[in-house]
């Protein structure tokens, strides 16, 4: 991974239509934002389909990326996130409802991505903040995971552990206030 | 609501983050965004806060041809394409960057009523019931560059080619089911230019009613039951239109 200043740098010369640059920053950030669509969205077609159109809107708009709000994989993965998880409400929008049509179903379908709790438990190694988030509850961890690394609403998340919405709704609110303290540790 | 609310925006901000929100509340909270600066500064510290997260994800390689529809979105028409010499993609290029649709076909439809017409015409001129199943295979400017339509309990794929596709001497377009679980799998042969059918193994209700995309790829021969695609030239999506 290019070092941040690089990808800062990078994108300041994107907005001024560097096309070299642009590939460079391609080559450099596509395969983590890839990966984190690809974890959102599960299918190959529709996360590279994000990540086009992500990097067609960096493109277009480099220019308001600004430094000093966020590093530059923040911004990036930002875009990439939000365009991932529009594309998933998207699809849920034009499903038939998976809660109302068949809660067993829901439970049953397979899921060949890693656990999630495993990967933010791999985060906050990395993180340095492993021991904060472990004095965190084993439910609200769980929804934490849930929420960011496969992009599931309340009601999906509910449906998943097989608790009531309004639990769910609590223990995230309570894991994000504490992931919140350990997060900034980890700054 | 009432933003001021000590704590709410930053909850708010939290949960859009995360991606807990449904999509009509993503939409709201993004209005917010751009209209409340401290509903903006929430979302960018809990982005930067959560940004760490992402880094335990492993990352994934793109398709070789994903950088050339962006290069092509982007108006670069390939002019930094750093294919090497033999890459099976290498040709495409001049193909005005026949890859990775990304206008959903609805919105095609929607757009360009005059390219769903000719849909209509070829399954009335052919006397059967009208398309059910539509796929539009789009090149990267999101212009439509084939079409594919079936009844819903037929067998017979009629295609229509809108715009010639160039593929070298000796090789052959094939049209595959891209299934929303599971494996590709082939349909059948596409035309350089012009239109054509031909006989599915099963009817278009059975093949296709889980499979909201279809893709095309360039074989040596046609490819049977259980081959996977080297890689896509095209993608559109699929959908039962009537």
């Amino acid at each position: 991974m290019a070092a941040p200043q690089d990808l800062a740098d990078l994108i300041a010369r994107v907005a001024l239509g560097d096309r070299q640059a642009f590939r460079r920053l391609y080559d450099a950030t596509a395969p983590s934002l890839l990966g984190v669509a690809l974890r959102i969205l599960r299918d190959r077609g529709r996360a590279e389909d994000v990540i086009q159109e992500a990097f067609v809107g960096v493109w277009h708009r480099a220019g308001s990326y600004r430094a000093a709000a966020s590093a530059p994989m923040t911004w990036l993965t930002a875009v990439v996130r939000n365009r991932a998880l529009d594309a998933l409400r998207s699809d849920a929008r034009h499903d038939v409802d998976p809660l109302v049509d068949d809660e067993d179903e829901t439970m049953d379908v397979e899921d060949d991505r890693p656990d999630p709790l495993g990967l933010l438990t791999q985060a906050a190694d990395t993180l340095a903040i492993r021991a904060c988030l472990e004095t965190i509850d084993g439910s609200q961890r769980q929804c934490l995971a849930l929420a960011y690394y496969h992009g599931l609403t309340h009601a999906e998340m509910a449906a998943h552990l097989g608790s009531p919405i309004g639990s769910v709704k609590g223990w995230l609110r309570r894991g994000l206030e504490k992931l919140r303290r350990c997060l900034e540790r980890a700054k | 609501m009432n933003y001021d609310r000590p704590g709410l925006l930053d909850r708010l901000a939290a949960e859009y983050v995360f991606g807990t929100m449904t999509g009509p509340v993503r939409r709201r909270f993004e209005r917010l965004r751009l209209t409340v600066p401290s509903a903006e500064a929430a979302a960018v510290a809990w982005e930067s806060r959560s940004a760490g997260l992402a880094l335990a994800v492993p990352p994934a390689m793109p398709s070789p041809g994903l950088w050339n529809a962006i290069d092509w979105s982007t108006g670069g028409a390939g002019a930094e394409t750093v294919a090497k010499p033999g890459a099976w993609w290498t040709w495409i290029a001049p193909v005005a960057g026949l890859v990775f649709g990304v206008v959903a076909t609805v919105g095609v439809v929607r757009m360009l009523p005059s390219a769903a017409v000719p849909v209509d015409e070829i399954v009335q001129a052919r006397g059967t019931l009208p398309a059910s199943y539509v796929g539009i295979l789009t090149d990267a400017s999101g212009a439509a560059v084939a079409i594919a339509s079936s009844t819903r309990h037929g067998r017979t794929m009629s295609l229509k080619v809108l715009k010639p596709i160039e593929a070298p001497p000796g090789k052959l377009l094939q049209l595959w089911a891209l299934p929303k679980d599971g494996e590709p799998f082939p349909l059948g042969v596409v035309p350089r230019e012009g239109k054509a059918a031909f006989e599915m193994a099963d009817t278009s209700e059975r093949l296709l009613a889980g499979v909201p995309r279809l893709a095309v790829s360039v074989e040596s021969a046609p490819v049977g039951p259980g081959s996977t695609p080297d890689g896509f030239i095209l993608t559109g999506h699929c959908v039962k239109l009537w």
